[in-house]
């Protein structure tokens, strides 16, 4: 896994993405390319598309055309056995954490390790724990998932999509129902664990603060012309974006005043 | 002024290209006068064909909600249809605004087109092309994961297994031992009051263990795990669903039919025999509480008789033989339903309906064509 690292700088490649549900059009021609070891935002209004494109890349949902190339390999052009061991590279968290409900914390996190690794119970259990310590949750392994709060389960999501130490986390809408300083807080722990482990993440949301605070690269999806409008630093694209929709976005929608 | 405060108004001063439509009196959500201004709006606006421009303005005793809003919303609509313009500025700002803000979508504007009646055919032979795809797909899925299990390649946990063996198999005693006791009873009543009539009494044992053994216990065990345990598949699947659950199996590469359907239906598969085993046995022993309280026979003359009957055990053979598929089908259409429920409440709650309903009509179909079968072939 460490010596991949210095491969190729981008981990993963959207090329020329066509999605749609049916008949129903969702994203037309959506290229971009995410750096290894960065945090790339996927930001837009609500409706753009944001968490179809996310559905698309973790292999739910299956594109209409173009590619989606994990370290050069296409996820979507592959048999079921190379599809998992992709995906067994993935972390994903999901909008409202999708733990399994007949589960405690401990096992949620357990399952992945049971299902792909050698280890012996007793070591699974301390790694599910220390995972779950890594996200401020010590001490609540043996709760329910309907026992906690809506910001307690987004963290318990976060220390199951990092059970398989992934190289790419996945999260969808992370601070979205959470309260300014837990939102901050999570924020801050994408930062952490993304130069501590050196992990990609991928992140879709809205929420400017965050935006400003976690990403390295963004891109912006816009709704009305389905395609990808355009793709930077975000401060960058505050300033100097040649779309007025981007510019707004990242102003919440007050009037520019560039001089 | 009494009866004009009370409703709505609208007049027209017609000036060569244009209109002025002057709005007055009581625009409420509480009156019902709202009706007689479209119909006259509407009157105007057709017989007026050469007008370009449709200028509004308020009359200054009008008092008016939301009522009024959505009327110069339609009017707009209707304009904008024909290319004709309209003119607010006469009108307050609050009420520009609040037009404004009511705009069209372009969303809006496209539900409105008609749609044909063939596409609506069109839609149905899809619906039932998908559907039959997507079920013969699930049962596909199904045994070749069944496959994997058998050559040991399989994701699927014993502890799931184990599981819902409890959950339907030990968990639905109770319910199946009062259902059987009471058909067996049920069945020795009615058979005794016939069977009197031809002073051939003791036939009741006879009746009772046949009609448990080869049809009730099976039949009432399947009715009984459908509304239990299919239900609760398709419920507890359908939420997983809903909740993202599957989705996030998915991505950790972990087949949900694996893990989820493989464990519940062979639980349901092996506990739905044990079961009618078991529901055969009360049945018969509640033939025999007629038999003795009511009819007097002793339990060993009852029991000899019931030996008689049961000659050959192809007789319950053929009963448990029917259970196994019964379970098959209970367990896979409520998977099936729970997998394929919406991402809304209402449509888990339709799915669990419908695993129950479609469960129950295949079950009694299948009975039937066991019968059938089994008469023809001379098993009977």
């Amino acid at each position: 896994m460490k010596e991949d690292s210095f491969k190729k700088p981008s981990i993963l490649e959207v090329e020329n993405l066509n999605l749609a549900y049916g008949e129903y059009q969702v994203l037309e021609k959506v290229s971009f390319s995410a750096k290894r070891g960065k945090c790339t935002v996927l930001m837009g209004g609500s409706g753009c598309g944001k968490s179809t494109l996310l559905k698309s890349m973790v292999g739910l949902l299956a594109p209409k055309d173009g590619r989606i190339l994990v370290d050069t390999i296409d996820l979507w052009a592959v048999d079921q056995e190379e599809k998992t061991s992709i995906l067994k590279k993935y972390g994903v968290l999901f909008q409202g954490g999708a733990l399994w409900g007949s589960m405690n914390l401990v096992e949620n996190v357990s399952l992945p390790l049971e299902t792909y690794t050698e280890l012996n119970e007793a070591e699974i259990n301390d790694l599910a724990r220390y995972k779950l310590n890594l996200v401020g949750l010590s001490g609540y392994g043996d709760f329910y998932p309907a026992q906690l709060s809506g910001g307690m389960k987004k963290r318990a999501g976060l220390a199951r999509a990092m059970a398989l130490d992934p190289d790419i986390l996945f999260l969808d809408e992370p601070s979205a129902g959470l309260d300014p300083i837990n939102s901050h807080r999570l924020d801050n722990l994408i930062n952490e664990l993304k130069v501590s482990l050196g992990i990609t993440f991928i992140v879709v949301t809205h929420e400017l603060p965050s935006i400003f605070d976690i990403a390295d690269d963004s891109i912006f999806l816009d709704g009305q012309t389905k395609t990808l409008l355009a793709q930077g630093l975000p401060s960058d694209l505050r300033e100097n974006s040649e779309h007025e929709r981007v510019r707004s976005f990242l102003r919440r929608g007050t009037p520019i005043s560039k001089n | 002024m009494q009866g004009e405060s009370k409703s709505s108004y609208i007049q027209f001063r017609r000036e060569q290209d244009f209109v002025d439509c002057i709005l007055m009196g009581n625009w409420s959500i509480e009156n019902n006068s709202g009706f007689q201004v479209r119909n006259e709006w509407e009157s105007f606006f057709k017989s007026n064909p050469t007008v370009e421009v449709f200028k509004f303005q308020l009359d200054s005793n009008i008092d008016w909600d939301s009522t009024l809003v959505s009327f110069l919303h339609k009017c707009r609509n209707d304009l904008a249809e024909v290319n004709k313009s309209i003119d607010f500025q006469a009108l307050p700002s609050g009420l520009i605004q609040l037009l404004e803000l009511s705009k069209p979508t372009l969303l809006e504007k496209k539900q409105n087109e008609f749609s044909l009646s063939l596409e609506l055919i069109d839609d149905t032979i899809n619906y039932f092309r998908d559907a039959t795809l997507s079920i013969f797909s699930f049962f596909g899925e199904w045994i070749s994961s069944v496959v994997l299990l058998i050559t040991g390649r399989s994701q699927s946990r014993f502890q799931d297994f184990a599981v819902s063996c409890r959950a339907c198999g030990a968990s639905a005693l109770p319910i199946v031992t009062l259902i059987s006791f009471l058909t067996g009873l049920t069945m020795a009543f009615v058979g005794s009051v016939q069977l009197e009539k031809f002073n051939a009494k003791i036939y009741v044992a006879d009746l009772v263990c046949l009609a448990m053994v080869r049809e009730m216990g099976a039949l009432m065990v399947a009715i009984i795990m459908a509304g239990r345990t299919g239900a609760s598949f398709a419920a507890e699947i359908g939420s997983m669903k809903l909740n993202e659950e599957i989705d996030s199996l998915r991505t950790f590469g972990i087949s949900p039919m694996e893990f989820l359907i493989i464990p519940r239906t062979l639980a349901l598969l092996l506990m739905i025999p044990l079961l009618t085993i078991y529901a055969d046995v009360v049945g018969i022993l509640g033939g025999l509480v007629v038999g003795t309280v009511v009819m007097d026979f002793s339990v060993i003359h009852y029991f000899e008789q019931t030996q008689v009957a049961l000659q050959s055990m192809w007789e319950v053979y053929s009963g448990l033989l029917k259970s196994v598929v019964f379970g098959l089908i209970i367990g896979l259409v409520g998977c099936y339903k729970g997998m394929h429920s919406g991402n809304d409440s209402s449509s888990l709650g339709r799915a669990v309906t419908a695993s129950v309903v479609v469960a129950v009509t295949i079950i009694v179909v299948v009975d039937a064509l066991f019968e059938v079968t089994f008469s023809y072939l001379d098993l009977r």
